[in-house]
């Protein structure tokens, strides 16, 4: 069977530290070859080496369409037609979607300048055909959701009639109706026999897609098997080298009384008119689809966008929330969506992100105590499980589930009262997760308020006690645990206009 | 492995100058006595003091081009305040100094509350600060300062010239702030990440406000020490120092994308440059010549440590 891509023994090193040892793998056409393992186990090294990021070890060998390579360069992987989708989006958010599409390869008139109406209509073709009708081609990347971002990547990667793409968690920031629209495209791809490496932490999503799944652990190569051959228990055991207890662990609840009431909460027309409570030791789940106004209600709860009608009320007390700062002093921490732009300064430490928010904590009031500042970071690491050197590692050097983790670190170290967490376990792996689950869990029952926003269905139910769901702007049914089902949530997220009142 | 980072290029400018100055010496004899090197660290003074400042507001991903012309500004004010106005010399000094401080907030407050990019909202206010100095003085200049106002600018204090004393004090300051400070931790992240340090709680505006105003104080600082110095006040005073501190302050290392600095690397390219300019003059070699040679020095130090960078980092 020919192949369109096939890496040998390939390894590569950062500093003294192998992070792939040995790999082999290959690509056909017209399959989807699905490439698995946890946080830090290599899979987004691999890709790099794949599409001319990093060059590999000496030793390996990489082929491409029968040329063979010891490092492959951007250039030489254009060349040979493989375009990538990278984890962390790496568009200019000045530039508008056409020409982020086709940067470094627009399309050209006779005369030689840039053919702008050609490429606006090949754009707006590209968006169509992602089933992304809605998406205006000459808006502002940097205006656009996280979603519409990454279809926008993947557009940019087709744009370059890709023979082998590369999606590295391509669905990890997408609603479960997004992620459908997603895999037609895929699956669409595929009958065009184009080869897909899929990166993925979805387990559905890989068994309803790949033909063959690959897992690293810590760098090796664990086995290659067509997905006939695997199951969700083998293939979570192969990844993690351990079975997994539980998937959604939830302590019984231990709900005390109301911290926080919101009434009538609006910003702009983007959030309308909100009221909900969260309660002692409570979680409540938003879910709703992209762009329903859940994260814009966490923002203006969090005082990045101030409110411009209804009051919050904090343990009885209305307060105005106006800047990032006072909520923090006011004991609530949100843990953003975009990690790379709003959560992590990526060029610095772990140490330096993990005590930023809780600066008060490793000062004597004007001096850095460096020594604390280390001991605050070792804590996160230990008790989050970050996989890395140290506490002065660059956060942009580890993998993304465990940047995810930074953050999470960064926003525990301040001791809320109320988290909200926005997706709080984008990108992270399945071990991984149950653990950040069970430590939501934990600071449920310790009396932590909790508001998790999540676009993962099993998630919220799994993991909410009530669950508000929101649609257009404004709430349109709070449902509690023992209503909620995919059903009734389902139901009241794409359903437009009614309230919906279930809980008692 | 981050200071190791980030002394790589300070060690590089070390190197560099420790090359410049033997070169240099060789050249002439007179170069190498404590007399000339005292006598440059007086010149270097007063473009130390802007660049130090300015060291802070590149880190923060900005920058400040009004600087000169705050300081042609307070220095025609100082002799208005004195001589057209009667005021004692210490309250003028001290009115220059909040005057150049003002200046230095409005920028700030230019480029916070009205979000104009730094680079376009001090290139106004370089043009209206001269206009205003120069609409003043009406090309007149003023002289005839008292013997002890000359203190400051040609005076001794235990062998070191007096602003040498400034420059130091200001530059260990702004060390020990930049370096060791919970407000100096919130100028790198805001240089590297504007978003995520607001979104931590973070008072971006405030910091930049502060700086800003500082840029403001030193340009006022340098104005009255140059007023000392050469003991006449003229409008056109402090043209294009702002070029030279940002060119120390880039030569020092610090990245003009913010992020990334230290004042250490300022103040070897300060000295640097000025051995340069210096040591060049004393070998015989015109000043276009000198120009010429810094910028090379500068393309030639930011590709070096931009070559060692390039490993290891992404
Ligand atoms: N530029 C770099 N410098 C140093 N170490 C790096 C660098 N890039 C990645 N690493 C390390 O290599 C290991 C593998 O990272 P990689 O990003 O490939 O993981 P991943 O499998 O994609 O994980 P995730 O599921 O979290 O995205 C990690 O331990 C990471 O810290
Ligand atoms: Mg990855």
């Amino acid at each position: 069977m020919t192949v369109l891509l096939e890496l040998r023994g390939v390894s590569k090193t950062f500093a003294g530290n192998r992070v792939l040892k040995d790999v082999d793998f290959d690509v056909r056409p017209g399959e989807v070859h699905a490439l698995m393992g946890e946080n830090g186990a290599g899979k987004s090294t691999l890709i790099k080496i794949i599409s001319g990021v990093h060059a590999p070890d000496d030793g390996g060998i990489i082929r491409v369409a029968g040329t063979e390579y010891k490092a492959m360069t951007s250039r030489t992987a254009a060349r040979g037609g493989i375009a990538t989708v990278y984890q962390e989006l790496l568009l200019f958010p000045e530039l508008s979607v056409a020409e982020n599409i086709f940067l470094g390869h627009a399309p050209r008139t006779p005369l030689g300048s840039l053919d702008w109406s050609l490429m606006r209509r090949r754009g707006r073709q590209l968006l169509d055909s992602l089933d992304s009708h809605d998406l205006d081609v000459d808006a502002k990347v940097g205006t656009l959701s996280v979603a519409n971002r990454q279809r926008v990547e993947i557009a940019k990667a087709l744009s370059q009639n890709a023979r082998v793409l590369i999606m590295d968690e391509p669905t990890a920031a997408l609603a479960d109706a997004d992620v459908r629209r997603l895999m037609v495209v895929v699956k669409r791809l595929r009958e065009r026999g184009v080869g897909i490496i899929y990166v993925s932490h979805k387990l559905p999503e890989v068994f309803e897609l790949a033909d063959r799944v690959t897992v690293l652990r810590d760098g090796a190569l664990i086995g290659t098997n067509p997905i006939a051959e695997v199951t969700e228990q083998s293939l979570v055991a192969m990844m993690v080298g351990r079975d997994i207890a539980q998937l959604f662990p939830k302590p019984v609840p231990n709900i005390g009384e109301v911290v926080l009431r919101v009434k009538g909460l609006s910003f702009g027309d983007r959030v309308r008119n909100i009221s909900f409570e969260l309660r002692r030791g409570e979680i409540l789940g938003i879910a709703g689809l992209v762009g329903s106004g859940r994260t814009e209600l966490a923002l203006t709860v969090f005082g990045i966008t101030p409110a411009t009608a209804g009051t919050i009320e904090l343990d009885g007390r209305t307060i105005s929330i106006t800047s990032p700062r006072q909520a923090r002093d006011l004991g609530i921490a949100y843990v953003p969506e975009d990690r790379g732009l709003q959560g992590l300064v990526r060029p610095m430490s772990i140490a330096q992100n993990v005590s930023m928010a809780a600066l008060h904590r490793v000062t004597n009031g004007l001096f850095m105590r460096f020594a604390a500042e280390i001991s605050l970071a070792a804590e996160a690491i230990a008790r989050l499980g970050i996989r890395t050197r140290g506490p002065e590692q660059i956060v942009g050097q580890l993998s993304g589930g465990n940047q995810q983790k930074v953050v999470l670190g960064k926003w525990l170290a301040t001791n809320p009262r109320i988290l909200i967490m926005d997706e709080p376990t984008r990108g992270i792996d399945v071990g991984a997760k149950s653990e950040i689950h069970a430590l939501m869990g934990k600071l449920a029952q310790e009396g932590m308020a909790i508001v998790m926003i999540s676009s993962e269905l099993p998630e919220v139910l799994g993991m909410a006690d009530r669950v508000l769901v929101m649609n257009g702007g404004t709430s349109v049914a709070t449902i509690d645990r023992a209503n909620a089902s995919p059903e009734t949530v389902g139901a009241a997220m794409t359903l437009a206009g009614q309230s919906v009142e279930m809980a008692q | 492995m981050t200071w190791r980072k980030l002394l790589r290029h300070e060690t590089i400018l070390a190197l560099l100058s420790v090359l410049a100055l033997i070169v240099l010496a060789s050249q002439s004899d007179k170069f190498f006595t404590v007399d000339n090197l005292l006598n440059q660290g007086r010149l270097m003074t007063e473009v130390g003091l802007i660049a130090i400042i300015m060291t802070f507001v590149i880190i923060t991903g900005g920058i400040d081009l009004s600087v000169g012309s705050i300081l042609g500004l307070v220095a025609i004010l100082l002799g208005v305040f004195w001589k057209n106005l009667g005021l004692p010399l210490p309250i003028a000094i001290g009115l220059g100094l909040l005057v150049g401080t003002l200046a230095g907030l409005i920028n700030g407050i230019i480029i916070t509350r009205f979000r104009v990019p730094p680079l376009i909202a001090t290139l106004g206010t370089l043009a209206l600060y001269r206009g205003i100095a120069e609409g003043i003085s009406e090309a007149r200049s003023v002289r005839g300062y008292p013997d002890w106002f000359f203190v400051l600018g040609q005076g001794q204090f235990l062998g070191v010239p007096v602003q040498l004393w400034i420059l130091g004090a200001v530059t260990l300051v702004a060390a020990i702030i930049l370096g060791m400070t919970v407000w100096g931790r919130g100028v790198y992240a805001v240089g590297h990440n504007e978003t995520a340090a607001r979104y931590s709680g973070l008072q971006v505006d405030r910091i930049k406000l502060a700086i800003y105003s500082a840029s403001g104080f030193a340009a006022a600082l340098a104005a009255v020490i140059f007023v000392s110095r050469v003991s006449t006040t003229r409008s056109d005073m402090g043209t294009g120092i702002e070029l030279d501190a940002i060119t120390a302050v880039v030569l020092g290392g610090t990245s003009i994308f913010g992020g990334r600095g230290t004042i250490i690397g300022t103040v070897l390219g300060l000295i640097l440059i000025q051995a340069l300019k210096n040591g060049l003059s004393l070998a015989g070699i015109k000043s276009d010549g000198t120009i010429v040679l810094i910028g090379a020095v500068l393309i030639l130090t930011i590709l070096l440590s931009n070559l060692f960078h390039r490993n290891g980092n992404r």
